[in-house]
């Protein structure tokens, strides 16, 4: 009796021992477990696969109507040679060159500039500032840089030649949108030189809900990581250097075919997003992006409709962002680029403007402009103080207003922004506004767990807490060590750069990193 | 991989029947009279505690170790403070038992 007592209390205390055991080998199998989940390359947005399980957020719950932007002021459309950063640093370097002799402080009117620039200047001092430092200080600055460290980010630059090459060769319109949407280039067979010939007719669709659900569907098989539908509208179009188009073409009102934009969106590449600014690059998404858009081009006008291409490597006729957002591929950021559920700011935008009737899609709100007035991190991590730190776009520190050309938006001081481009090593640019942006997360379970109770929260606890989580549990540089070691930075880079892009590791050449020996 | 694959979560499945059963046994053995609630207040406990883990190792996945060890504290203390109230809980009698003694 004593005996079977006994066996009876060893069986039971070794379930209690094995349950104990089992909560410590499960412990360690789900860290395990997290590791695999937090490096799986399926977790990769937009570079997982070419499919629509890629746009993987629910939008239909935060869907609001339409209008995402209305006008509050007398509306101004863009301007390339203004408001577009890459055409007026070559303006005004062009007229430095010039008139060499010109300094900060002489009267900008002597520079040779068009009126428009100059009056540009005017209105924003701050960016001729900031321009004559690009040129006068911080370029040569980069070159003696350049010589000490460019080594080190050499792979970087290397990885995004290819996505330039490719990208740089893609098919541009030469002509203006009532003739070049209404034509494609052929060839008869391969190595045959190209033709342009007229589309054919149009082959009708049954319904304009199902030309939508067509499209997407192709786009997402092109490339698009995302994609949505809205209509152009001609306030976010520039006001002059459409493709194709001389100076004496109407900019003022879109063409009649332009009645559709398919507005599509791929991620950069996610080791290197992280390892910004020294070791990112946008020509990866760039070339993606691009390549799928002029697939979808291709595709509409092989279908007999009028289509044209807006992408960052052939020609932008508009601005990205506005059309996104009124699409609902997401809401727009203190960074004043479109926020998406999936990807954040690590989002790449092409547009497709055509006569195909499609179904359009409603804005979002899933409640970045809230997120935005308390985050700020990309404000406090901005190593050229280029973004805004006010609580809301009212309150912005320059004195602009809350309106910028006719429309509620934040400032970004894009001069300064640009200062830092060609400062920073690696590639041209910085982008380390997406990096350290708390929306820019990869798709695993933990990021999904935010991306999703955070929209359905109605008292911001939520975002508070991840907030609060990513400011102390996070370790990355202050803002002044991005900068050059002159200026008391190092080049440092937010997160660990990529295995691939250890020059170190790969590349036979004399290498000097500007981090060695910081902590 | 394995910890990402189906077998790796089938295991998962095995290992938290046995510690269920353990604690029915461990339950038993102290008297606590489990009901339904019992069970799924322990289930939600378990639940964040093993999410602390996971969180742990997926964000050491995404190369940010010290955010995750900080992810897993946080979650570590709210298991022990929870799980004090838990234990109490697990230890009050069902009313039918009560009114029985």
């Amino acid at each position: 009796m004593s005996e079977e007592k006994n066996a009876k209390l060893s069986r039971r205390d070794f379930l209690k021992v094995a349950g104990l055991a089992g909560v410590a080998v499960q412990a360690g199998g789900l860290f395990a477990g997290g590791v695999a989940a937090g490096s799986d390359k399926e977790s990769y947005t937009g570079w997982e696969s070419f499919n629509p399980a890629t746009m993987f957020f629910n939008r239909e719950p935060f869907r609001i109507e339409s209008p995402a932007h209305s006008p509050k002021g007398e509306v101004r459309q863009p301007s390339h040679i203004t408001d577009y950063v890459f055409g007026r640093v070559a303006m005004f370097q062009k007229a430095l060159m010039e008139k060499q002799d010109w300094v900060l402080g002489d009267p900008v009117d002597d520079l040779p500039l068009p009126p428009p620039v100059l009056a540009f200047y005017n209105q924003y001092p701050e960016r001729l500032e900031w321009d004559y430092k690009t040129f006068t200080e911080t370029i040569p600055n980069h070159d003696i840089d350049y010589k000490e460290y460019g080594n080190y980010f050499l792979l970087a630059e290397v990885y995004r030649s290819g996505f330039a090459y490719h990208g740089g060769n893609l098919p541009k319109a030469h002509t203006p949108p009532e003739h070049s949407d209404f034509h494609m280039m052929v060839a008869a067979g391969p190595g045959a030189p190209m033709q342009e010939v007229p589309l054919r007719d149009p082959i009708p669709f049954k319904s304009p809900d199902l030309a939508a659900e067509l499209i997407k569907e192709l786009a997402h098989r092109y490339g698009a990581t995302m994609v949505a539908i809205t209509k152009p509208n001609i306030d976010f179009f520039y006001g002059d250097g459409w493709g194709g188009c001389d100076t004496d073409y109407d900019h003022s009102k879109l063409p009649e075919h332009w009645t559709h934009a398919i507005m599509i969106g791929v991620p950069m590449e996610w080791d290197q997003i992280v390892a910004g600014p020294q070791f990112t690059a946008s020509y990866d998404a760039y070339d993606r992006v691009s390549t799928a858009a002029v697939r979808i081009e291709g595709m509409l006008k092989g279908m007999g409709y009028a289509a044209r291409a807006n992408t960052p490597m052939t020609h932008y006729d508009c601005l990205m962002p506005p059309h996104a957002i009124e699409a609902g591929l997401g809401e727009v950021g203190r960074t004043g680029y479109c926020i998406t559920p999936e990807a954040g700011g690590n989002s790449r935008m092409a547009m497709i403007v055509t006569n195909l009737e499609m179904t359009t899609d409603k804005p979002i709100d899933i409640g970045v402009a809230n997120f935005c007035s308390k985050c700020k991190i990309c404000a406090e991590q901005c190593p050229s103080g280029a973004i805004s730190m006010a609580d809301s776009p009212e309150e912005q520190e320059w004195g602009t207003g809350s309106v910028l050309r006719g429309y509620e938006h934040w400032y970004i001081n894009n001069g300064a922004c640009y200062n830092y481009w060609r400062e920073s090593m690696g590639n041209l640019g910085c982008r380390h506004c997406v990096s350290v942006c708390p929306y820019t997360r990869k798709d695993n379970w933990l990021h999904d767990m935010a991306r999703e109770l955070d929209p359905r929260d109605p008292t911001g606890v939520v975002s508070s807490g991840l907030l609060w989580m990513q400011k102390n549990f996070f370790d990355y540089p202050d803002a002044i060590e991005y900068r050059r070691p002159a200026e008391g930075g190092h080049f440092a880079v937010y997160g660990p750069e990529p295995y691939f892009m250890d020059a170190e590791k790969f590349l036979d050449i004399p290498l000097n990193n500007p981090s060695e020996g910081v902590k | 991989m394995f910890f990402n694959g189906n077998t790796f979560w089938f295991l998962n499945g095995i290992i938290f029947v046995v510690i269920v059963f353990g604690l029915k046994t461990f339950a038993e053995d102290k008297g606590w009279g489990m009901n339904w609630w019992k069970w799924l207040l322990s289930g939600i406990w378990y639940l964040i505690f093993s999410t602390g883990f996971y969180a742990w190792g997926t964000l050491t996945g995404e190369n940010f170790p010290l955010a995750g060890f900080y992810t897993f504290l946080l979650f570590f203390v709210i298991s022990i403070i929870l799980g004090v109230g838990l234990w109490r809980l697990l230890a009050l009698q069902p009313q039918s038992e009560a009114k029985e003694l």
